[in-house]
């Protein structure tokens, strides 16, 4: 290693140096060139050298051609230096030369040529990482150019220093605009306040929040409208060098294929499908069972009221009433054996973190929706966002929300969906609210709105707000609405944190 | 049958008809409130009476009308309905001073039997001694199992809970569920909870505590 950074720089250089096949011959030459040369030098001086360092000159020439040829020329050189010497002692020498100085002279020459194959592999070795590393590059540098989704690779400091075209086109700026920015850019808040922050905390205790998985997360374009993306992030990470890249897909692209759309809903709306239907059974149980007993009463009053009226007629009249009444109570049994099978063994509630379950539930409310435009904001201002929940329950009201706020928001010029959140009672609650800047709700409609088959879309069957009612009661909360002053309207929930389920337990 | 009154309270028109047409041809005088309060104020007046209360009601529950007509000292026989999966509640109001509930939609059989129950002199109210100490005599011969399915169904909770807080099969419950029947010698739920009342059985407290979410 410690000549290869010496002799790796000059191309012709390098070629000369590498020419496999014929290095063996250039060695040779390097070995007579300079073992000649290396006589004539101490020939011309022996006035000045007498009978000294006969040998040590010649070193040198074995190291050169073993370096330039390997082993072989290194060898030779050693012989032509031996006859070389011998030549010497016989045109300028006083004296005779000791069998041992000989023996010496070669085993040192012999050690100096293994030292010079052994350089020589390694530069061979070195030099050819380089160029490899070099072609991988070129390599990575096309993939990257021509990959679909977008790649963004920040350093240490969170400075953009790499945005592949497919990045461009997905936020709507120009390499040269972002390179040298802080990636914070591409997010819309909280997280563009708190990149810098995520960052630190990661380089000062390795703790991964987001290296190593997927996660559908919400970015901003340059024109401030945000978008549902699915992004990976990787680490690569040198005595030098630390850096990071993302990989992005944008979910709302209209190449967006129906399986990727599936796939990246994934289990969470496999198990809000579920869910709504669990719902759904248990309320239409609900709402049925009173028509249901008022049937059977007037049914069961007219069978009574025929009981003591002795005409055949009457007679069989009442046998009727008893099977209608039978059928109505059977009717009644199917139902309440529907609501026993969706009533759950329990929910599984565990510590959730709210500003989480709104990132992920916002990546999935956005996704699959064709509009475009929509600028999205997260304000956190709730410092104690833990809540004792079932994250898909949770998410699953978050969804209905924030579908409905788009929704609302689909005619009008000014779109914009702000999710709240912010503590109140001592820590012990968590608000969140989701509002928008759509038509707003009718006077008329807005009590009624959380009740079951209540709705204000031509193509909904109003389930979804009773449903995050109900859900939101399960978890000891309330939901309510109300038109903003300025156009809108916001949907707020309120959850009990940890803060005080801790409380209550204890 | 004929001299009593059924006052019947529910929110709910269509129901709180029905019942009244049904009850009157039976052969009961009938009067009707759209919710608690109306009957609360004339409550204190009646005489030879029986009320028959919706649980689930938007201004005051069947509990609450139950619990002020005790505190108003205008007590009277009073039979609950529930809808499906309010047994928790229908407990709840035994606990307060009901005598017996019925799940909806019912049989008329069940609900003048009930009827009868609540206005007859026969039963002895509940609490009594002789009667108490007979309960705890069945209880006795429960296995710890099978005090723990007791005390779980009276508390209101369906099956499958109960599966999941002891960690047993749905299946194993329904069969020790029925060897608790058969040894308390109840028929239906509301009789095993009002056995459970009369043995001075607390029932809420033991039973939600590790199950409650």
């Amino acid at each position: 290693m410690v000549g290869g950074q010496g002799v790796s720089s000059s191309k012709p250089f390098r070629s000369f140096w590498l020419a496999g096949r014929h290095r063996p011959l250039y060695g040779l030459m390097v070995a007579i060139a300079s073992v000649l040369t290396v006589f004539l030098l101490r020939y011309a001086l022996s006035d000045v050298f007498d009978d000294g360092a006969l040998f040590l000159f010649f070193t040198p020439t074995i190291l050169l051609a073993a370096m330039f040829g390997g082993i072989g020329p290194g060898l030779a050189a050693v012989g032509l230096s031996l006859i070389m010497v011998m030549v010497l002692e016989q045109l300028v020498l006083s004296r005779e030369i000791g069998l041992l100085d000989f023996i010496a002279f070669l085993s040192v020459g012999i050690a100096i040529a293994w030292l010079g194959e052994a350089f020589l592999r390694a530069s061979i070795a070195s030099t050819t990482s380089a160029e490899a590393l070099e072609e991988r590059e070129a390599q990575l540098r096309t993939i990257l150019e021509t990959a679909f989704d977008a790649a963004v690779v920040i350093n240490a400091e969170g400075v953009i220093i790499s945005f592949n075209p497919a990045a461009e086109r997905q936020f709507g700026y120009r390499l040269d605009e972002v390179l040298g920015r802080n990636v914070k850019c591409l997010m819309p808040e909280p997280y563009h306040s708190d990149h810098d922050h995520y960052l630190r905390r990661f380089l000062e205790t390795g703790e991964r929040r987001i290296i190593g998985t997927d996660r559908i997360v919400v970015g901003q374009k340059k024109d401030g409208s945000t978008f549902p993306m699915k992004l990976a992030v990787g680490e690569t990470k040198t005595e030098s060098w630390h850096y990071f890249t993302g990989f992005i897909r944008d979910l709302t692209e209209r190449e967006e294929s129906a399986a990727r759309l599936e796939q990246a809903h994934g289990e969470l709306a496999r198990l809000s499908r579920l869910n709504e239907m669990g719902e759904m059974a248990s309320m239409l149980a609900h709402e049925l069972n009173q028509p249901l007993a008022a049937t059977i009463n007037y049914v069961q009053g007219c069978r009574i009221l025929l009981r003591d009226i002795d005409n055949p007629n009457a007679e069989r009249a009442r046998a009727a009433m008893d099977e209608a009444s039978r059928q109505a109570l059977r009717a009644g049994d199917i139902i309440r054996h529907l609501r026993e099978y969706v009533v759950r063994g329990g929910t599984q509630k565990f510590p959730e973190s709210m500003h989480t379950l709104i990132e992920g539930a916002a990546g999935l409310a956005l996704l699959g929706s064709r509009d475009q435009g929509v600028r999205t904001e997260f304000r956190y201002m709730a410092s104690h966002d833990t809540v004792i929940a079932d994250r898909v329950q949770i998410q699953q009201v978050l969804i209905n929300l924030m579908r409905n706020a788009l929704d609302a928001m689909r005619d009008t010029t000014r779109r914009e969906l702000i999710v709240t959140t912010r503590n109140d009672g001592d820590m012990r609650n968590i608000v969140v609210d989701v509002a928008d800047t759509g038509t707003g709700i009718a006077p008329e409609t807005i009590e009624r709105l959380f009740q079951p088959f209540v709705t204000t879309k031509s193509n909904g069957i109003g389930i979804g707000l009773s449903i995050s009612r109900r859900i939101i009661g399960i978890h000891s909360g309330t939901i309510s609405v109300f038109n903003n002053q300025d156009g809108g309207a916001t949907f707020r929930f309120i959850l009990p944190t940890l803060q005080q389920m801790g409380d209550s337990d204890g | 049958m004929g001299d009593w009154t059924v006052h019947i309270v529910d929110d709910d028109a269509a129901v709180r008809d029905s019942l009244a047409f049904m009850l009157a041809a039976a052969g009961f005088a009938v009067r009707t409130y759209p919710n608690g309060s109306e009957f609360l104020s004339v409550a204190r007046s009646l005489r030879h009476s029986c009320l028959l209360t919706d649980l689930r009601m938007p201004d005051m529950s069947g509990v609450e009308l139950i619990r002020r007509l005790k505190a108003a000292d205008a007590a009277l026989p009073a039979i609950v309905i529930t809808g499906h999966g309010d047994v928790p509640m229908a407990v709840e109001a035994m606990k307060v001073g009901a005598s017996d509930f019925i799940e909806k939609p019912f049989d008329d059989a069940v609900l003048l039997e009930a009827i009868a129950r609540a206005t007859g002199e026969r039963n002895a109210p509940a609490g009594d001694g002789g009667i108490a100490d007979d309960i705890v005599a069945r209880l006795d011969t429960l296995t710890p199992r099978e005090v723990e399915v007791f005390e779980a169904v009276v508390g209101g909770l369906p099956n499958k809970t109960i599966a999941h807080a002891l960690d047993i099969s749905p299946r194993t419950v329904e069969v020790h569920r029925a060897n608790v029947m058969t040894k308390m010698q109840a028929r239906n739920l509301p009789e095993l909870v009002r056995l459970a009342l009369a043995a001075g059985y607390d029932i809420t407290s033991p039973v939600r505590n590790p199950i409650n979410r």
